[in-house]
């Protein structure tokens, strides 16, 4: 509870914000849903059978799964806002729809007549005696809407739209219980005070509820306002994959670019997705630049094979050879940090039996009790093909990647894998043994865009090659330390490391 | 006399199923006609095509000497009232809301339509104050009815068509109505056409009683044309059908219709007649003719015409056979 309400008051401000784009997404996506699905009911009314096969329709589309739908969406209109506000309104139709038609059609017949034979017009009947009397299973289907939309919303953050399914998205990757909880705990408050004020307009004098409503819509087109303000000036879009590591590296390139060149203004968009999703924005000019790993271009974005045990020069000229030439993409050069598989021990066992490299295990081979990941265990560049590579005979326990951190400190395994760059061999005083074989393929941090925005920015690029060759495994360690332990922000940390290693002047 | 409505040879078919086959009637100007029969006869189709919420198959219907066709549909409507039996009140507009309906429409000041309002409802029994932001469902039966012939009436329309309005109600209900209907009747002098299934409503309330049977009119007369000088057997049979089960319980008024009142009023003293509700039953006026030789039969305050012992016996002796 404690560590709950800590991470809250931390967060506040990125809370703030993603409540705010939460909102917007939702409000702009019930807006679009109420303005195609009510007239559309009204005007299928006269029309039972065409009503029929609409509303089978829009159940249809209900149906799609929402993760489905998103992805079917990248490649017609792209990532970010416009796809998520896309999916959320094809949500928002079916009950929207379905209530304003069942409850425009299910008005007493006589009723009806009634109105005709006084004369009435059909817009004043529609609005004198349908709508008012269909308004309240009305509003009951668009605040059905609402709370499907809030919902649904949450998945936004996969597609780069923001909004509060950025912290549910984070807490599951960093295990970070509070992270998820403040996440979901937010959407469902949203989602239940959106419902009450909904109800609330239902029963409110006119008046009232017109002002309300038009002091949140004066505030949101006002948020949106000054968003098209702020991006006046020259602006350069850097998103990271998801977790501390890359929204740390994002924040330096932001603080070394704008360093260097006044006139540009950097946004960053921090867990912004996983690989291919920030490669396809990359590709489709949504994002200018992303921090890529030379080993995950080999192994997942650019297509051939290659031969194992690369070195890290080999793996990156590579990478950066086939980016060039298959998708016309420039990785500048990479950071010195691996962050890739690795097998680590204690300090104090590394001292004790003069451990150094990988190899250097064959000789305590004995005494090794192994703990790592089943998946680490199963894989053939995990501890299969380590075994073969090296010829270790051991067999390791399998674990949860957390719970093996825990038993190395209290002494149960003696040898665990891990990343490279974990926050954790710095948390529980762990040491890397060298790959000396090169049998892990090598993930070296390293900007990725296109070549024809390098041409444009060369003062960009000469930015960001100041960090080429820095970061050591343990200084990553440390500052993902930093952010994920000592809850300081990515963005302190980034200007700690710069200032320190003379990249960045001090003082701001 | 004027004539307010026409029917001429109205045809009417639902789907190719001919309902109504040749219809000819004229409806006088400031008369409370009345269109009774059985279900099925064609009675609310009839009433249902002066307003257009029937388009006519064939033939034509004029009113006030125009044919309803020519006439906007909508100008037609706003001079034409409207009672349902279903009542059907706007569920989500006040009692006042109801009223002002039609007179909104029409653009007439609100100042006027408010006026307008209170003086209905006062005339109905119904204290402005307290009803007048009523919604529907928060009224009996009886007072929703009200207010739906007050909407009806609220413009003053010269015409005002009403299908079968009462037939939902209770009992007392539906004679407090009737009496509502011949009170405004008489003060706005309107032209009233009113759809019943039910006889002895019929009788009460029509100037004329116009008898629907298949789609055809069997007679148009006078209620006690009708009473004394039946067409044929189904028009007998319709009205003898409607009188009550006990001689007790029959209306004193409908001795009056079926055996003619007396010629003039009886040249004795006051003392001697007792004045006595058309409605009220024979069991009443037994017990005044225990101690008077004459009965004036009234209706409102008015006297519709004088019985005396002999009427009453020759009445029972004829028609009453049970």
């Amino acid at each position: 509870m404690q560590t709950l309400i800590q991470t809250f008051i931390e967060r506040r401000g990125d809370l703030l914000t993603a409540l705010w784009q939460h909102l917007g997404i939702s409000l702009a996506a019930l807006v679009i849903a109420m303005v195609i699905a009510i007239p559309l009911a009204i005007w299928a009314v006269r029309r039972p059978k065409l009503a029929e096969g609409l509303l089978q329709l829009t159940s249809v589309l209900q149906t799609i799964p929402s993760l489905a739908l998103l992805g079917l969406l990248i490649p017609l209109v792209g990532i970010g806002t416009v796809p998520a506000v896309i999916a959320l309104v094809i949500y928002a139709l079916l009950p929207i729809f379905q209530n304003t038609y069942l409850g425009i059609d299910e008005i007493d017949d006589s009723i009806e007549e009634a109105a005709d034979a006084f004369g009435m017009s059909r817009m004043r009947k529609l609005f004198k005696v349908e709508l008012p009397i269909a308004m309240p299973q009305i509003i009951a289907g668009i605040r059905t809407a609402v709370v499907l939309i809030i919902g649904t919303a949450t998945l936004a953050a996969l597609i780069g739209a923001g909004g509060l399914g950025t912290f549910i998205m984070l807490g599951i990757d960093r295990n970070n219980t509070s992270l998820l909880l403040i996440g979901a705990i937010s959407s469902a408050l949203l989602a239940i005070v959106l419902s009450a004020l909904i109800r609330w307009f239902q029963t409110a004098k006119p008046k009232r509820a017109l002002t309300v409503f038009g002091v949140i819509v004066a505030l949101l087109a006002g948020g949106g306002a000054y968003s098209v303000y702020a991006n006046r000036t020259e602006t350069i879009t850097i998103a990271g994959k998801l977790g501390s590591e890359p929204e740390i590296l994002i924040n330096m390139y932001k603080q070394l670019i704008e360093a260097n060149d006044s006139h540009v203004k950097v946004t960053l968009k921090p867990n912004f997705g996983k690989t291919t999703f920030l490669f396809s924005a990359l590709k489709h000019d949504q994002i200018d630049i992303y921090p890529e790993f030379t080993g995950s271009v080999l192994e997942t974005l650019v297509s051939g094979s290659h031969a194992k045990n690369l070195t890290a020069n080999q793996t990156y000229q590579l990478a950066k050879k086939r980016l060039a030439s298959q998708d016309e993409m420039t990785l500048l050069k990479p950071m010195a940090y691996n962050n890739t598989y690795a097998l680590a021990v204690t300090k104090k066992f590394k001292r004790q039996h003069h451990l150094k490299t990988i190899s250097d295990l064959n000789q305590v081979e004995s005494i090794l009790k192994p703990g790592m990941t089943l998946e680490f265990i199963d894989r053939d560049d995990g501890l299969k093909g380590l075994k073969k590579a090296y010829g270790l005979d051991i067999t390791a326990k399998s674990m949860e990647p957390a719970l093996r951190y825990e038993a190395i400190s209290k002494g149960r395994i003696n040898l665990v894998d891990a990343y490279s760059t974990d926050s954790e061999l710095r948390q529980y005083n762990l040491a890397i043994l060298k790959d000396d074989k090169h049998f892990f393929p090598t993930y070296q941090g390293a900007p990725l865009m296109k070549q024809s925005f390098a041409k444009k920015h060369p003062k960009v690029v000469k930015a960001l090659n100041k960090l080429a060759g820095r970061i050591s495994e343990t200084d990553m360690q440390e500052m993902n330390y930093e952010v994920n332990v000592k809850n300081e922000s990515a963005a302190t940390v980034a200007h700690h490391y710069l200032v320190k290693h003379g990249l960045l002047k001090g003082g701001n | 006399m004027t004539t307010a409505i026409e029917f001429q040879h109205v045809q009417k078919s639902f789907n190719g199923n001919e309902v109504i086959p040749d219809l000819n009637l004229t409806v006088a100007k400031g008369e409370l006609f009345v269109l009774v029969g059985t279900s099925g006869s064609g009675k609310t189709t009839s009433l249902k095509m002066i307003n257009r919420l029937e388009p006519l198959t064939g033939g034509k219907i004029l009113v006030n000497g125009q044919d309803t066709t020519t006439v906007p549909l909508r100008e037609l409507r706003w001079d034409m009232g409207y009672v349902l039996q279903q009542i059907a009140l706007f569920p989500t507009m006040t009692v006042a809301q109801n009223i002002a309906v039609i007179p909104e429409m029409k653009g007439t000041p609100k100042k006027e339509i408010n006026a307008t309002i209170d003086d209905l409802l006062t005339e109905v029994g119904l204290d402005p104050a307290v009803y007048r932001d009523r919604m529907p469902d928060e009224l009996s039966g009886g007072e929703q009815q009200r207010i739906g012939i007050l909407r009806a009436i609220a413009s003053q329309p010269t015409t005002v068509l009403m299908d079968e309005p009462f037939s939902a109600l209770d009992p007392i209900s539906r004679q407090q109505l009737q009496d509502l209907v011949l009170k405004l009747h008489q003060r706005y002098d309107n032209t009233i056409v009113f759809v019943t299934h039910d006889m002895n409503e019929a009788l009460k309330l029509g100037d004329r009683i116009g008898i629907m049977r298949h789609g055809e009119l069997l007679q148009v007369d006078t209620p006690s044309a009708i009473a004394q000088h039946p067409v044929n057997d189904f028009v007998r049979d319709f009205f003898g059908a409607s009188r009550a089960k006990k001689i007790y319980d029959v209306y004193v008024g409908r001795v009056g219709l079926v055996q003619g009142y007396l010629p003039k009023k009886p040249a004795v003293a006051d003392g001697e007649i007792q004045a006595i509700d058309s409605q009220a039953t024979l069991r009443t006026a037994f017990e005044a003719l225990a101690t008077h030789q004459y009965l004036a039969i009234t209706e409102e305050t008015q006297v519709k015409g004088y019985l005396d012992r002999q009427t009453v016996m020759t009445y029972l002796s004829t028609h009453e056979p049970d």
